[in-house]
C-alpha cells in the first residue's frame, strides 16, 4: 500500500503553499476540523492519520516497527516524498509535534517551518525537568485505558448519541475514535508516555513556533518553555485555554497564533500536486 | 382506616431528588471547574462543598490516569460531539480510597454556539468493576494460554512439514532403490541362467553353491518387489476412495490367490464376519492387509504343525476390529516388539522367502487409514493380529 493511502491523506484548500496537519494521540485528522478550514483560502491543506489511528491502514501497525516515534517520522517523510512538494509547514499536535521534530532533523529540506502545538518531549519527571508525571501515573493511565477498552475488546462499539443538528458529524467522529484497536492504543500510549526525546530538540534547525495552552494537564506550560529553550530561535505563543487540545477548546486563538508565523515563512508556491490524492 | 399519605411531587421533591439521587451530579464550566455538586457526590468525595466549588475541576476528582484520559479523550469528544458516555474512571475520596464510576457528560452551548457548561453524572459501579477486573484477569490468562497454544501449534506444523518431507524423501529413495536395483538383478538372473546352461561344473560342491546362489538371487528379487509394492501402495492410497467393503468376499478372494500354499501346507482358515460384515477402507489397501497377514500365517507356520488360522471381525466402540489368529511360530514381543513394524526387519531368518516389508506395509496402511495394529504373540504358540479401523 502506498504511503498516501496508508496514512489516509486528504488534500483540500485553494492555496499554492502547503500546510500539513498531524493529529495527536487518541485522535485522528478530524481533530483539525475547527482550525484547518481557516487556512484553506490561502494554503493547500494536507491532513493525515498516523498509522494505527483513524482511517489509516491498521494492518500496517507492526508493534515491532512502531516501538519508537521514528517509524511515524519515517511515515511522514514517505508521505512528503510521495506528494513531491517543496518545503512545507508542519503543524503537529502533542506527540506529532515530536514526530515533526524527528522528521525535520532527518530531512530538513522538506520543512519550511514547524508548529508544535502543546508538545512534550518527555512526560516523566527527571532531575531538573518537570515532565509532570511519575511512572505510576502512566501505569494508571494504561489501567484506565484498559478499563475503557473492555467493551471494545469484545467487539462492542460504544453507542454514541448524535449531537442535535449534526448527527452525521458525531457518528463519523465516534466511529473514528473507535477505530483504534485497544492493542494499538495501549502500545502507542506506552511508546508516547515512556519515550524521551529531549535530546532531539537541540538538533532541530527548522524555524519553529511553540503554541502552548495557558493550562495543560498533559503538557504543562513549564514543558512548553523548556521546548522553547531547547530549540534554537524558536518562538512561544501562549493560548488562553486550559485544554491539551487548544485547537478544539480555543480554535480562534489557535488560528490567530498560527497565522502570522505561517505567513512569514519563506514557502515556495506550487500550483499543482504532482501526485493525485487517493479517493 | 386512613388513606396512605399520597406521595406528592413538588419543586422541593425535585431538589431533594437532585441532592440525594442514587447517582452523583455535577455542573461545571467548559474547562471543568465545578459549579454545582449534589449531596451524593459530596458524600463520595468527602470534601465540604466550599472546598470544591470554583476551585477544583471535574477531572481533578479522578485519579491521575483518569485525568489524563479525560484530557486526551473525553474533553476533545465533548467539544466535538457534545457528549461522552460510559467512561470508566475512579473517583478519589479525601481519605485516599477510590470508587469505580461510569461518567456520562454533556456540553451545553450558548445561543452563539460557544461552550457554556458541562453537566456530568457519575454512576457507582463498584460491583461491576470488580467483576470486570475478574474478566480482564481471565481474559489475559486465556490470551496467554492461546498464545502458548499458537506457539505449540506452529512448532507442530513445522515438525509435521519436516516429517512430510522426510516421508516423501524416503518414498522417493525407496522408489529409486527398487527401480535401480531391478535392472542389474534381472541381468544377473539372466546371465546366471545362461552360465548354468553353457558352463559345465565338475566339482560336486558346485551344485550346492549354485542352489545357494539361486536362493540369494530369489531373495534379492523378492526384496525389490516388496519395495516396489510399498511405493505402489502409498501412491494408491492417496488416490483411491474409501468404501464399505465386504470382508468375507475379499478374504475368500485373498485365500484364492494363496491356494497353492494352502493345499501344500494342509492349512485351514476359518472365516467369521457375522458381527461386522463390512469395513470402510480402500479396496487395494484391504487386499494388501489380508494378503500380508494370511501369507505371514502360512509362511511362519510351526514346522510339522499345519496352520490353523481363525479370521473374524467385530464392532467395538465405534471401530471395526479384524482379528487374524494363527498357531504358528510366534515371536518374543518383549524382545522384538519395538522393531516389529520396521522396514526390512526379519524375525525368522530361517524362513527363506520373507523380505521384511509385510508388517511394515500393514502398519503403514492402518496408520494412514487413521487406525492401528495390535499384536499378541507367544513363542511356539502363535500370533494374533488385530486391525482396528475407526468407522
Amino acid at each position: 500500500m502506498d504511503a498516501l493511502r496508508r496514512n489516509n491523506i486528504t488534500v483540500s484548500g485553494a492555496g499554492e503553499r502547503t500546510l500539513v496537519f498531524v493529529h495527536g494521540f487518541g485522535c485522528d485528522q478530524g481533530m483539525w476540523r475547527l482550525v484547518a478550514p481557516a487556512f484553506e483560502a490561502r494554503y493547500r491543506v494536507v491532513l493525515l492519520d498516523l498509522v494505527g489511528a483513524g482511517s489509516s491502514d491498521l494492518t500496517a501497525y507492526d508493534p515491532a516497527r512502531y516501538h519508537s516515534l521514528d517509524a511515524h517520522a519515517d511515515d511522514l517523510l514517505e508521505v512528503l516524498r510521495a506528494l513531491d512538494l517543496p518545503p512545507v509547514a508542519l503543524i503537529g499536535h502533542s506527540v506529532s509535534a515530536i514526530i515533526g521534530v524527528l522528521a525535520a532533523i532527518r530531512e530538513p529540506a522538506r520543512f519550511a517551518g514547524l508548529v508544535m502545538l502543546n508538545p512534550s518531549p518527555h512526560y516523566l519527571n527527571a532531575p531538573g525537568y518537570p515532565g509532570g508525571f511519575e511512572r505510576a501515573d502512566i501505569e494508571d493511565l494504561l489501567e484506565v485505558m484498559a478499563n475503557n477498552y473492555l467493551g471494545w475488546a469484545a467487539g462492542f462499539a460504544p453507542v454514541v448519541m448524535g449531537a442535535p443538528g449534526q448527527p452525521a458529524l458525531s457518528q463519523e467522529l465516534a466511529a473514528s475514535f473507535c477505530r483504534t484497536t485497544p492493542a494499538i492504543a495501549r502500545h502507542f500510549a506506552r511508546v508516547i508516555f515512556l519515550g524521551d526525546h529531549r535530546a532531539d530538540l537541540p538538533l532541530l534547525r527548522t524555524p519553529t513556533l511553540i503554541v502552548q495552552s495557558a493550562e495543560d494537564a498533559i503538557a504543562p506550560p513549564a514543558v512548553g518553555r523548556y521546548v522553547q529553550q531547547q530549540v534554537a530561535g524558536s518562538q512561544l505563543v501562549v493560548v488562553p485555554t486550559t485544554s491539551h487540545c487548544a485547537h478544539l477548546s480555543a480554535p480562534q486563538a489557535t488560528i490567530a497564533a498560527l497565522a502570522p508565523f505561517l505567513a512569514a515563512l519563506p514557502m515556495p508556491t506550487v500550483p499543482q500536486l504532482a501526485v493525485p490524492q487517493p479517493a | 382506616m386512613s388513606e396512605p399519605a399520597a406521595f406528592r411531587l413538588s419543586e422541593d421533591d425535585l431538589l431533594d431528588h437532585y441532592e440525594q439521587a442514587p447517582c452523583a451530579y455535577c455542573s461545571c464550566r467548559p474547562d471543568g471547574t465545578l459549579v454545582h455538586l449534589n449531596g451524593t457526590l459530596l458524600g463520595w468525595l468527602g470534601y465540604p462543598r466550599e472546598e470544591l466549588v470554583g476551585s477544583t475541576t471535574l477531572q481533578e476528582l479522578l485519579t491521575v490516569g483518569g485525568r489524563l484520559h479525560y484530557e486526551m479523550h473525553a474533553r476533545p469528544l465533548l467539544l466535538l460531539q457534545g457528549e461522552v458516555r460510559e467512561l470508566s474512571y475512579l473517583l478519589r475520596h479525601k481519605d485516599g480510597r477510590s470508587r469505580p464510576v461510569l461518567l456520562h457528560a454533556r456540553l451545553l452551548r450558548d445561543a452563539a454556539g460557544q461552550p457554556l457548561a458541562i453537566r456530568a453524572t457519575f454512576f457507582d459501579i463498584t460491583e461491576r468493576h470488580r467483576y470486570e477486573q475478574e474478566l480482564r484477569r481471565t481474559h489475559a490468562l486465556a490470551q496467554e494460554k492461546s498464545e502458548q497454544l499458537a506457539r505449540a501449534n506452529a512448532l507442530l506444523i513445522t515438525q509435521n512439514e519436516q516429517l512430510l518431507r522426510s516421508t516423501a524423501d524416503l518414498d522417493n529413495f525407496v522408489y529409486m532403490a527398487s527401480h535401480d536395483l531391478r535392472q542389474p538383478i534381472n541381468n544377473m538372473a539372466g546371465l546366471f541362467a545362461e552360465l548354468k546352461r553353457s558352463a559345465t561344473f565338475t566339482d560336486p560342491e558346485t551344485r550346492s553353491m549354485v542352489r545357494m546362489f539361486e536362493a540369494s538371487l530369489q531373495q534379492a528379487v523378492n526384496t525389490i518387489e516388496g519395495l516396489a509394492e510399498v511405493v505402489q501402495q502409498q501412491q494408491q492410497q492417496e488416490l483411491i476412495p474409501v468404501e464399505a467393503l465386504p470382508l468375507h468376499a475379499l478374504a475368500e478372494e485373498t485365500l484364492g490367490s494363496l491356494q497353492l500354499q494352502l493345499t501344500a501346507q494342509q492349512a485351514e482358515f476359518t472365516l467369521d464376519f457375522a458381527a461386522a460384515p463390512t469395513v470402510r477402507t480402500t479396496r487395494p489397501g484391504l487386499y494388501s492387509l489380508l494378503y500380508n497377514l494370511f501369507s505371514n500365517a502360512l509362511k511362519y507356520a510351526e514346522p510339522g504343525r499345519p496352520a490353523r488360522v481363525a479370521v473374524r471381525s467385530a464392532r467395538v466402540a465405534g471401530t471395526v476390529v479384524l482379528t487374524v489368529q494363527d498357531n504358528g511360530r510366534g515371536l518374543d514381543l518383549s524382545q522384538h516388539g519395538g522393531e516389529l513394524f520396521q522396514l526390512f526387519r526379519r524375525f525368522h531368518p530361517e524362513v527363506a522367502e520373507g523380505t521384511g516389508t509385510g508388517l511394515y506395509l500393514v502398519n503403514r496402511l492402518m496408520t494412514q487409514a487413521g487406525g492401528r495394529v495390535e499384536v499378541e504373540s507367544e513363542v511356539g504358540q502363535g500370533t494374533t493380529f488385530r486391525l482396528v479401523w475407526p468407522q
